[in-house]
């Protein structure tokens, strides 16, 4: 990490706010090294930074410096939610997960169509490792804040977690429907239909790895997967022959692509053998 | 009387002290004064979760009309029984009505009373004050000649019928002031400030200002009806020769 004066610091800040990038460690990095001695200079985005900086401070165990910003912000503005969030958040890091509720309740219950601390408790749940609670409670979250994206993408991955994959398909094809130019949600959604397996669920699952290698011709991941997909289908007994045929070629396409790509880098490996220690049948 | 009379008319420099500059003074402050007025008496709107799952819901239905050709047709038609099946749709459920009424809602009076207090009040007093105070100066001249028609825009409060058009009145520059100072608000108090009272004309005007909370049954039946003649064509059918063809 390179020493930033205060304004570069600054600069960086707000690229990563406005991507969501988390670098957590970074942003204390600077925090330490510049921005807490010239917070006064910052301006309009003073408190977004310290907000910013609580947020990395928590993941990086930093309650020192957490404390500090959650006091800055809550004599700057003492009656919001929004700070009482953060204060919810640091028990949440010391685990004192029945203070945090407590709090989390206390803002639901002064502003019902707030999101942002029923996702808190969700992630308490989660945090617990109270896999089930944590399903019902997003997708009761679900039934009224059903454009989030965001947590149709975590109730993809905790129905994953617990093998239900017809649901989270469903909670992917949600996500693919907010943003179809997205090639990994193409590749994750192929990724479940082949582990689902079944002829058809298999033909879904090529057309979606085709997808994502249509999006973006790199994706390694969606070239593995299109292979494995083409060989299961060329040996599997309900294709007809005209779709083995297809699949072979489409195969043997997908080989070429991938050993192309491996030589691009220097490799030289033997995939045909690697591969069918890969495939299910 | 001629043209060269008129050109050589001079303003008594008093004029520019004590009302061309005042008007400008006045109208700015009264702009920023209506600006911390408004945020003193703005009270937060509460949204009811009903409301919320409404707008939710006729989004994730657009959303899956005009992205539907990235799914299956299973997945589809899955959703959209969802939203519009017959018995147990969320489009097609009936609702009691329950559009608060202007009347029986207090919250709603006591906005519009804040809305009075700030816009329609500080409108009529100020302007009837500048208009008694400094009624019957002509305060500038614009630098470019006018055709007689501005006359009653420019020198509202002057009945001259034989001055040059391009002469302004002092009640027609407080006006041009109430519009013209947007920008210089927008610069000192940032965007999104309630200073400006010109747009809350426009507002009234056209009675946006007035506009009730949008009935949700009215939104369900256009959405319901949009959802169910999608025809639904999967892009990805023929996908996989494509890429190789590539």
């Amino acid at each position: 990490m390179e020493d930033l004066s205060w304004s570069e610091a600054r600069d960086l800040f707000r690229t990563w706010r406005e991507t969501n990038a988390r670098k957590s460690n970074e942003v204390l990095y600077h925090w330490h090294l510049s921005l807490n001695i010239n917070l006064n200079k910052l301006g309009n985005e003073k408190f977004l930074i310290v907000e910013q900086v609580c947020i990395a401070a928590f993941d990086c165990y930093q309650l020192d410096v957490a404390n500090e910003c959650i006091k800055l912000l809550s004599s700057e503005f003492p009656q919001s939610l929004r700070v009482k969030k953060y204060k919810a958040m640091r028990y949440e890091a010391q685990e004192d997960y029945v203070k945090a509720l407590e709090i989390l309740d206390s803002i639901i219950k002064a502003d019902k169509s707030n999101s942002a601390p029923k996702k808190r408790k969700i992630a308490i749940l989660k945090a617990q490792g109270r896999y089930v609670e944590a399903i019902r409670e997003l997708t009761d979250y679900l039934k009224t804040f059903m454009a989030d994206a965001e947590a149709w993408q975590e109730l993809s991955e905790l129905y994953i977690g617990e093998q239900d994959f017809a649901k989270a398909a469903f909670c992917v094809e949600e996500l693919i429907l907010h943003n179809p130019h997205n090639h990994l949600l193409h590749q994750r959604y192929a990724d479940i239909k082949y582990t689902q397996g079944g002829f058809d669920n298999m033909e879904l699952a090529r057309s979606y790895y085709c997808q994502a290698l249509k999006l973006n011709p790199t994706n390694i991941r969606a070239l593995y997967g299109l292979y494995l997909t083409c060989t299961s289908i060329a040996t599997s007994q309900k294709a007809s022959a005209q779709k083995k045929k297809d699949a072979i070629k489409m195969s043997e396409w997908a080989l070429t692509k991938l050993k192309g790509s491996y030589k691009e880098k220097g490799f030289e490996t033997d995939l045909e053998s690697r591969m069918s220690a890969m495939a299910i049948n | 009387m001629s043209i060269s009379v008129m050109t050589d008319l001079v303003v008594d420099p008093n004029i520019r002290g004590w009302v061309f500059l005042p008007i400008i003074v006045i109208t700015f402050l009264v702009g920023i004064f209506r600006h911390y007025v408004s945020i003193l008496l703005s009270s937060q709107k509460k949204v009811e979760i009903q409301q919320l799952q409404d707008s939710q819901i006729i989004l994730r239905s657009r959303i899956l009309r005009e992205n539907a050709k990235y799914i299956p047709r299973s997945s589809f038609n899955m959703r959209r029984q969802f939203f519009n099946n017959q018995e147990t749709g969320y489009l097609t459920q009936k609702r009691e009505h329950t559009a608060p009424t202007m009347m029986t809602d207090p919250n709603m009076m006591t906005d519009m009373l804040k809305g009075n207090i700030t816009n329609v009040i500080p409108m009529f007093i100020i302007g009837g004050w500048i208009n008694w105070m400094f009624s019957g100066f002509i305060t500038t001249k614009v630098p470019f000649p006018l055709t007689l028609r501005f006359k009653p825009m420019l020198q509202r409060g002057i009945e001259l019928s034989h001055l040059d058009a391009s002469w302004v009145s002092s009640a027609s520059w407080y006006f041009l002031n109430v519009f013209g100072l947007r920008s210089i608000y927008a610069l000192v108090l940032g965007e999104n400030n309630a200073a400006d009272q010109s747009k809350q004309m426009q507002d009234q005007m056209s009675g946006a200002a007035m506009a009730m909370p949008p009935d949700p049954k009215v939104a369900f039946k256009a959405e319901w009806e949009a959802l169910e003649i999608v025809d639904h064509q999967w892009i990805l059918q023929d996908i996989d020769n494509s890429l190789v063809d590539q």
